[in-house]
């Protein structure tokens, strides 16, 4: 790729929404010069600053960790800090943003979370640790540590939420990013409530409600799977009372040194 | 959950009765059907049990997949309870007829 | 709407549910004429077997094999770890569930034409 690639001139189409102003969304077309590098969050910015104050938009740490500026980029969920402004140009030189879908717009691209927290809450996902606390650390395996999928590392984004289908027929869903923690939160051998999580997530509006749709995985920018973690939250759930007796039987070693 | 192992297991008894049941009444003569090849057929022990057993498979899988489906709207969710019921109230009748029907056939 | 792949494999998945339970229980009705005995069970039976109904089957045998197909997906999905070959899996279902349409579609047309 030349330089003269990077450094030209595309549209960005931005989905613009004043609630104070306008009846419903509308598409607004500006003109940015890339430069090499550029991802669609400075992209936005440059609009902001030089071109349209009132462009509106979440953002904070800019490389990826906070998952404020998660947003609809061509068609797909993801992190506008993460995405080079150059791959998403389409042929006719356009690059469409827009907020997440399926949740109500407050404005522009700043949509109301409400209730991808509240079901998120209905998880609990913070550990619940054993009340014999140790003088240095917990003890894990290597295995039970590759047994959480690096789910550790969600952000809270909302792009999986916020992709799939069945949020947007019912936001009483739980969703893949609380069932993704929930499933943390089960896996880990610090945690010692795995069976009231497990009744937690089996209620009508958890697992049963996954229909395998897949949207998450592609949404993820930290690749992460809520779908697998979902099927193994079902396989656990059937036999919750066996799951929570081994549990118990593992919190009398997490002090001791894992045997190699 | 036990919707979802409702759905899961009639499902697998589906794979094979609906195979059976596709492949007898459209790809093996007589491929007319009138009263007296069903009768016929379902005058026969095992294809009354076969017919019965698949009756009821797919009554169930039918009538847990459209609950699940209507559930899915939020507006349907907070009438759960009535749904599941109205739901199994469809299978037992539409099972008593049926099983009735096939029951009936005799030469 | 966020649509993809995965989105039209549920979507397909359930309309073929829902008609398939329409179907159901129109079935169960025309075939429930055995209780009024031989001749109005002949002349319903009669008149869902005319040329244009052979077609509705043709549309049936696609629900039914789609839907069968994508549960099988479902359940492949559910005993194993399944989620890197997701797209693949979509396709081979898309994919074998034309093939057997067609296969199976042509042989209903076969039958008919040669006189059932």
């Amino acid at each position: 790729m030349s330089n003269n690639d990077i450094q030209r001139t595309v549209t960005v189409r931005i989905q613009r929404f004043n609630p104070d102003v306008d009846k419903k969304p509308h598409m607004q077309d500006y003109q940015v010069k890339m430069w090499p590098g550029m991802t669609i969050l400075d992209a936005l910015h440059e609009i902001k600053t030089h071109q349209d104050g009132s462009v509106t938009y979440r953002r904070s740490c800019r490389h990826g960790i906070c998952g404020s500026c998660a947003m609809h980029i061509n068609g797909r969920n993801t992190l506008a800090c993460k995405t080079p402004i150059i791959n998403e140009v389409q042929k006719n030189d356009t690059v469409t943003i827009g907020p997440l879908p399926y949740l109500p717009v407050i404005k522009d691209m700043v949509v109301d979370r409400t209730s991808f927290w509240e079901q998120y809450l209905r998880v609990k996902p913070w550990l619940l640790p054993p009340d014999d606390i140790p003088e240095k650390e917990f003890r894990m395996s290597q295995e039970e540590v590759d047994a959480l999928h690096d789910a550790e590392a969600c952000i809270m984004c909302g792009a999986c939420y916020s992709s799939c289908a069945v949020i947007g027929l019912n936001k009483k869903y739980l969703g893949p990013h609380a069932l993704l923690k929930a499933f943390l939160r089960v896996l880990d051998p610090r945690d010692t409530a795995p069976a009231e999580r497990l009744e937690i997530v089996s209620q009508a509006d958890g697992v049963a409600r996954c229909h395998t749709i897949f949207n998450c995985i592609d949404a993820c920018p930290k690749g992460l799977n809520p779908t697998q973690a979902i099927e193994t939250l079902r396989k656990l759930a059937q036999k919750r009372q066996q799951y929570e007796e081994a549990r118990r039987e593992r919190q009398k070693h997490l002090n001791e040194p894992i045997p190699s | 959950m036990l919707t979802f192992k409702i759905q899961r297991w009639s499902a697998i008894a589906l794979l094979f009765f609906l195979t059976v049941h596709m492949i007898f009444m459209h790809y093996v003569p007589p491929f007319h059907i009138t009263f007296d090849v069903v009768q016929a057929r379902l005058s026969t022990p095992t294809w009354k049990i076969i017919d019965i057993l698949f009756l009821f498979s797919v009554l169930v899988h039918a009538m847990a997949g459209s609950y699940q489906v209507i559930t899915d709207f939020e507006s349907a969710f907070n009438y759960r309870k009535a749904l599941a019921w109205a739901s199994i109230i469809i299978v037992i009748l539409a099972f008593i007829y049926g099983a009735k029907t096939i029951w009936a056939f005799q030469l | 709407m966020y649509t993809s792949t995965g989105f039209i494999s549920w979507l397909l998945r359930r309309i073929s549910g829902v008609a398939l339970v329409l179907y159901l229980f129109t079935h169960l009705w025309v075939i429930g004429a055995a209780n009024s005995g031989t001749q109005v069970f002949n002349a319903r039976l009669d008149a869902v077997q005319t040329p244009i109904f052979k077609l509705f089957e043709i549309a049936l045998l696609a629900a039914v094999v789609y839907h069968a197909l994508d549960g099988i997906r479902l359940l492949l999905i559910h005993y194993f770890d399944l989620t890197e070959y997701r797209k693949t899996l979509f396709w081979a279902v898309f994919i074998v569930s034309a093939i057997l349409t067609l296969a199976g579609g042509i042989a209903i047309l076969a039958i008919m034409l040669n006189g059932g």
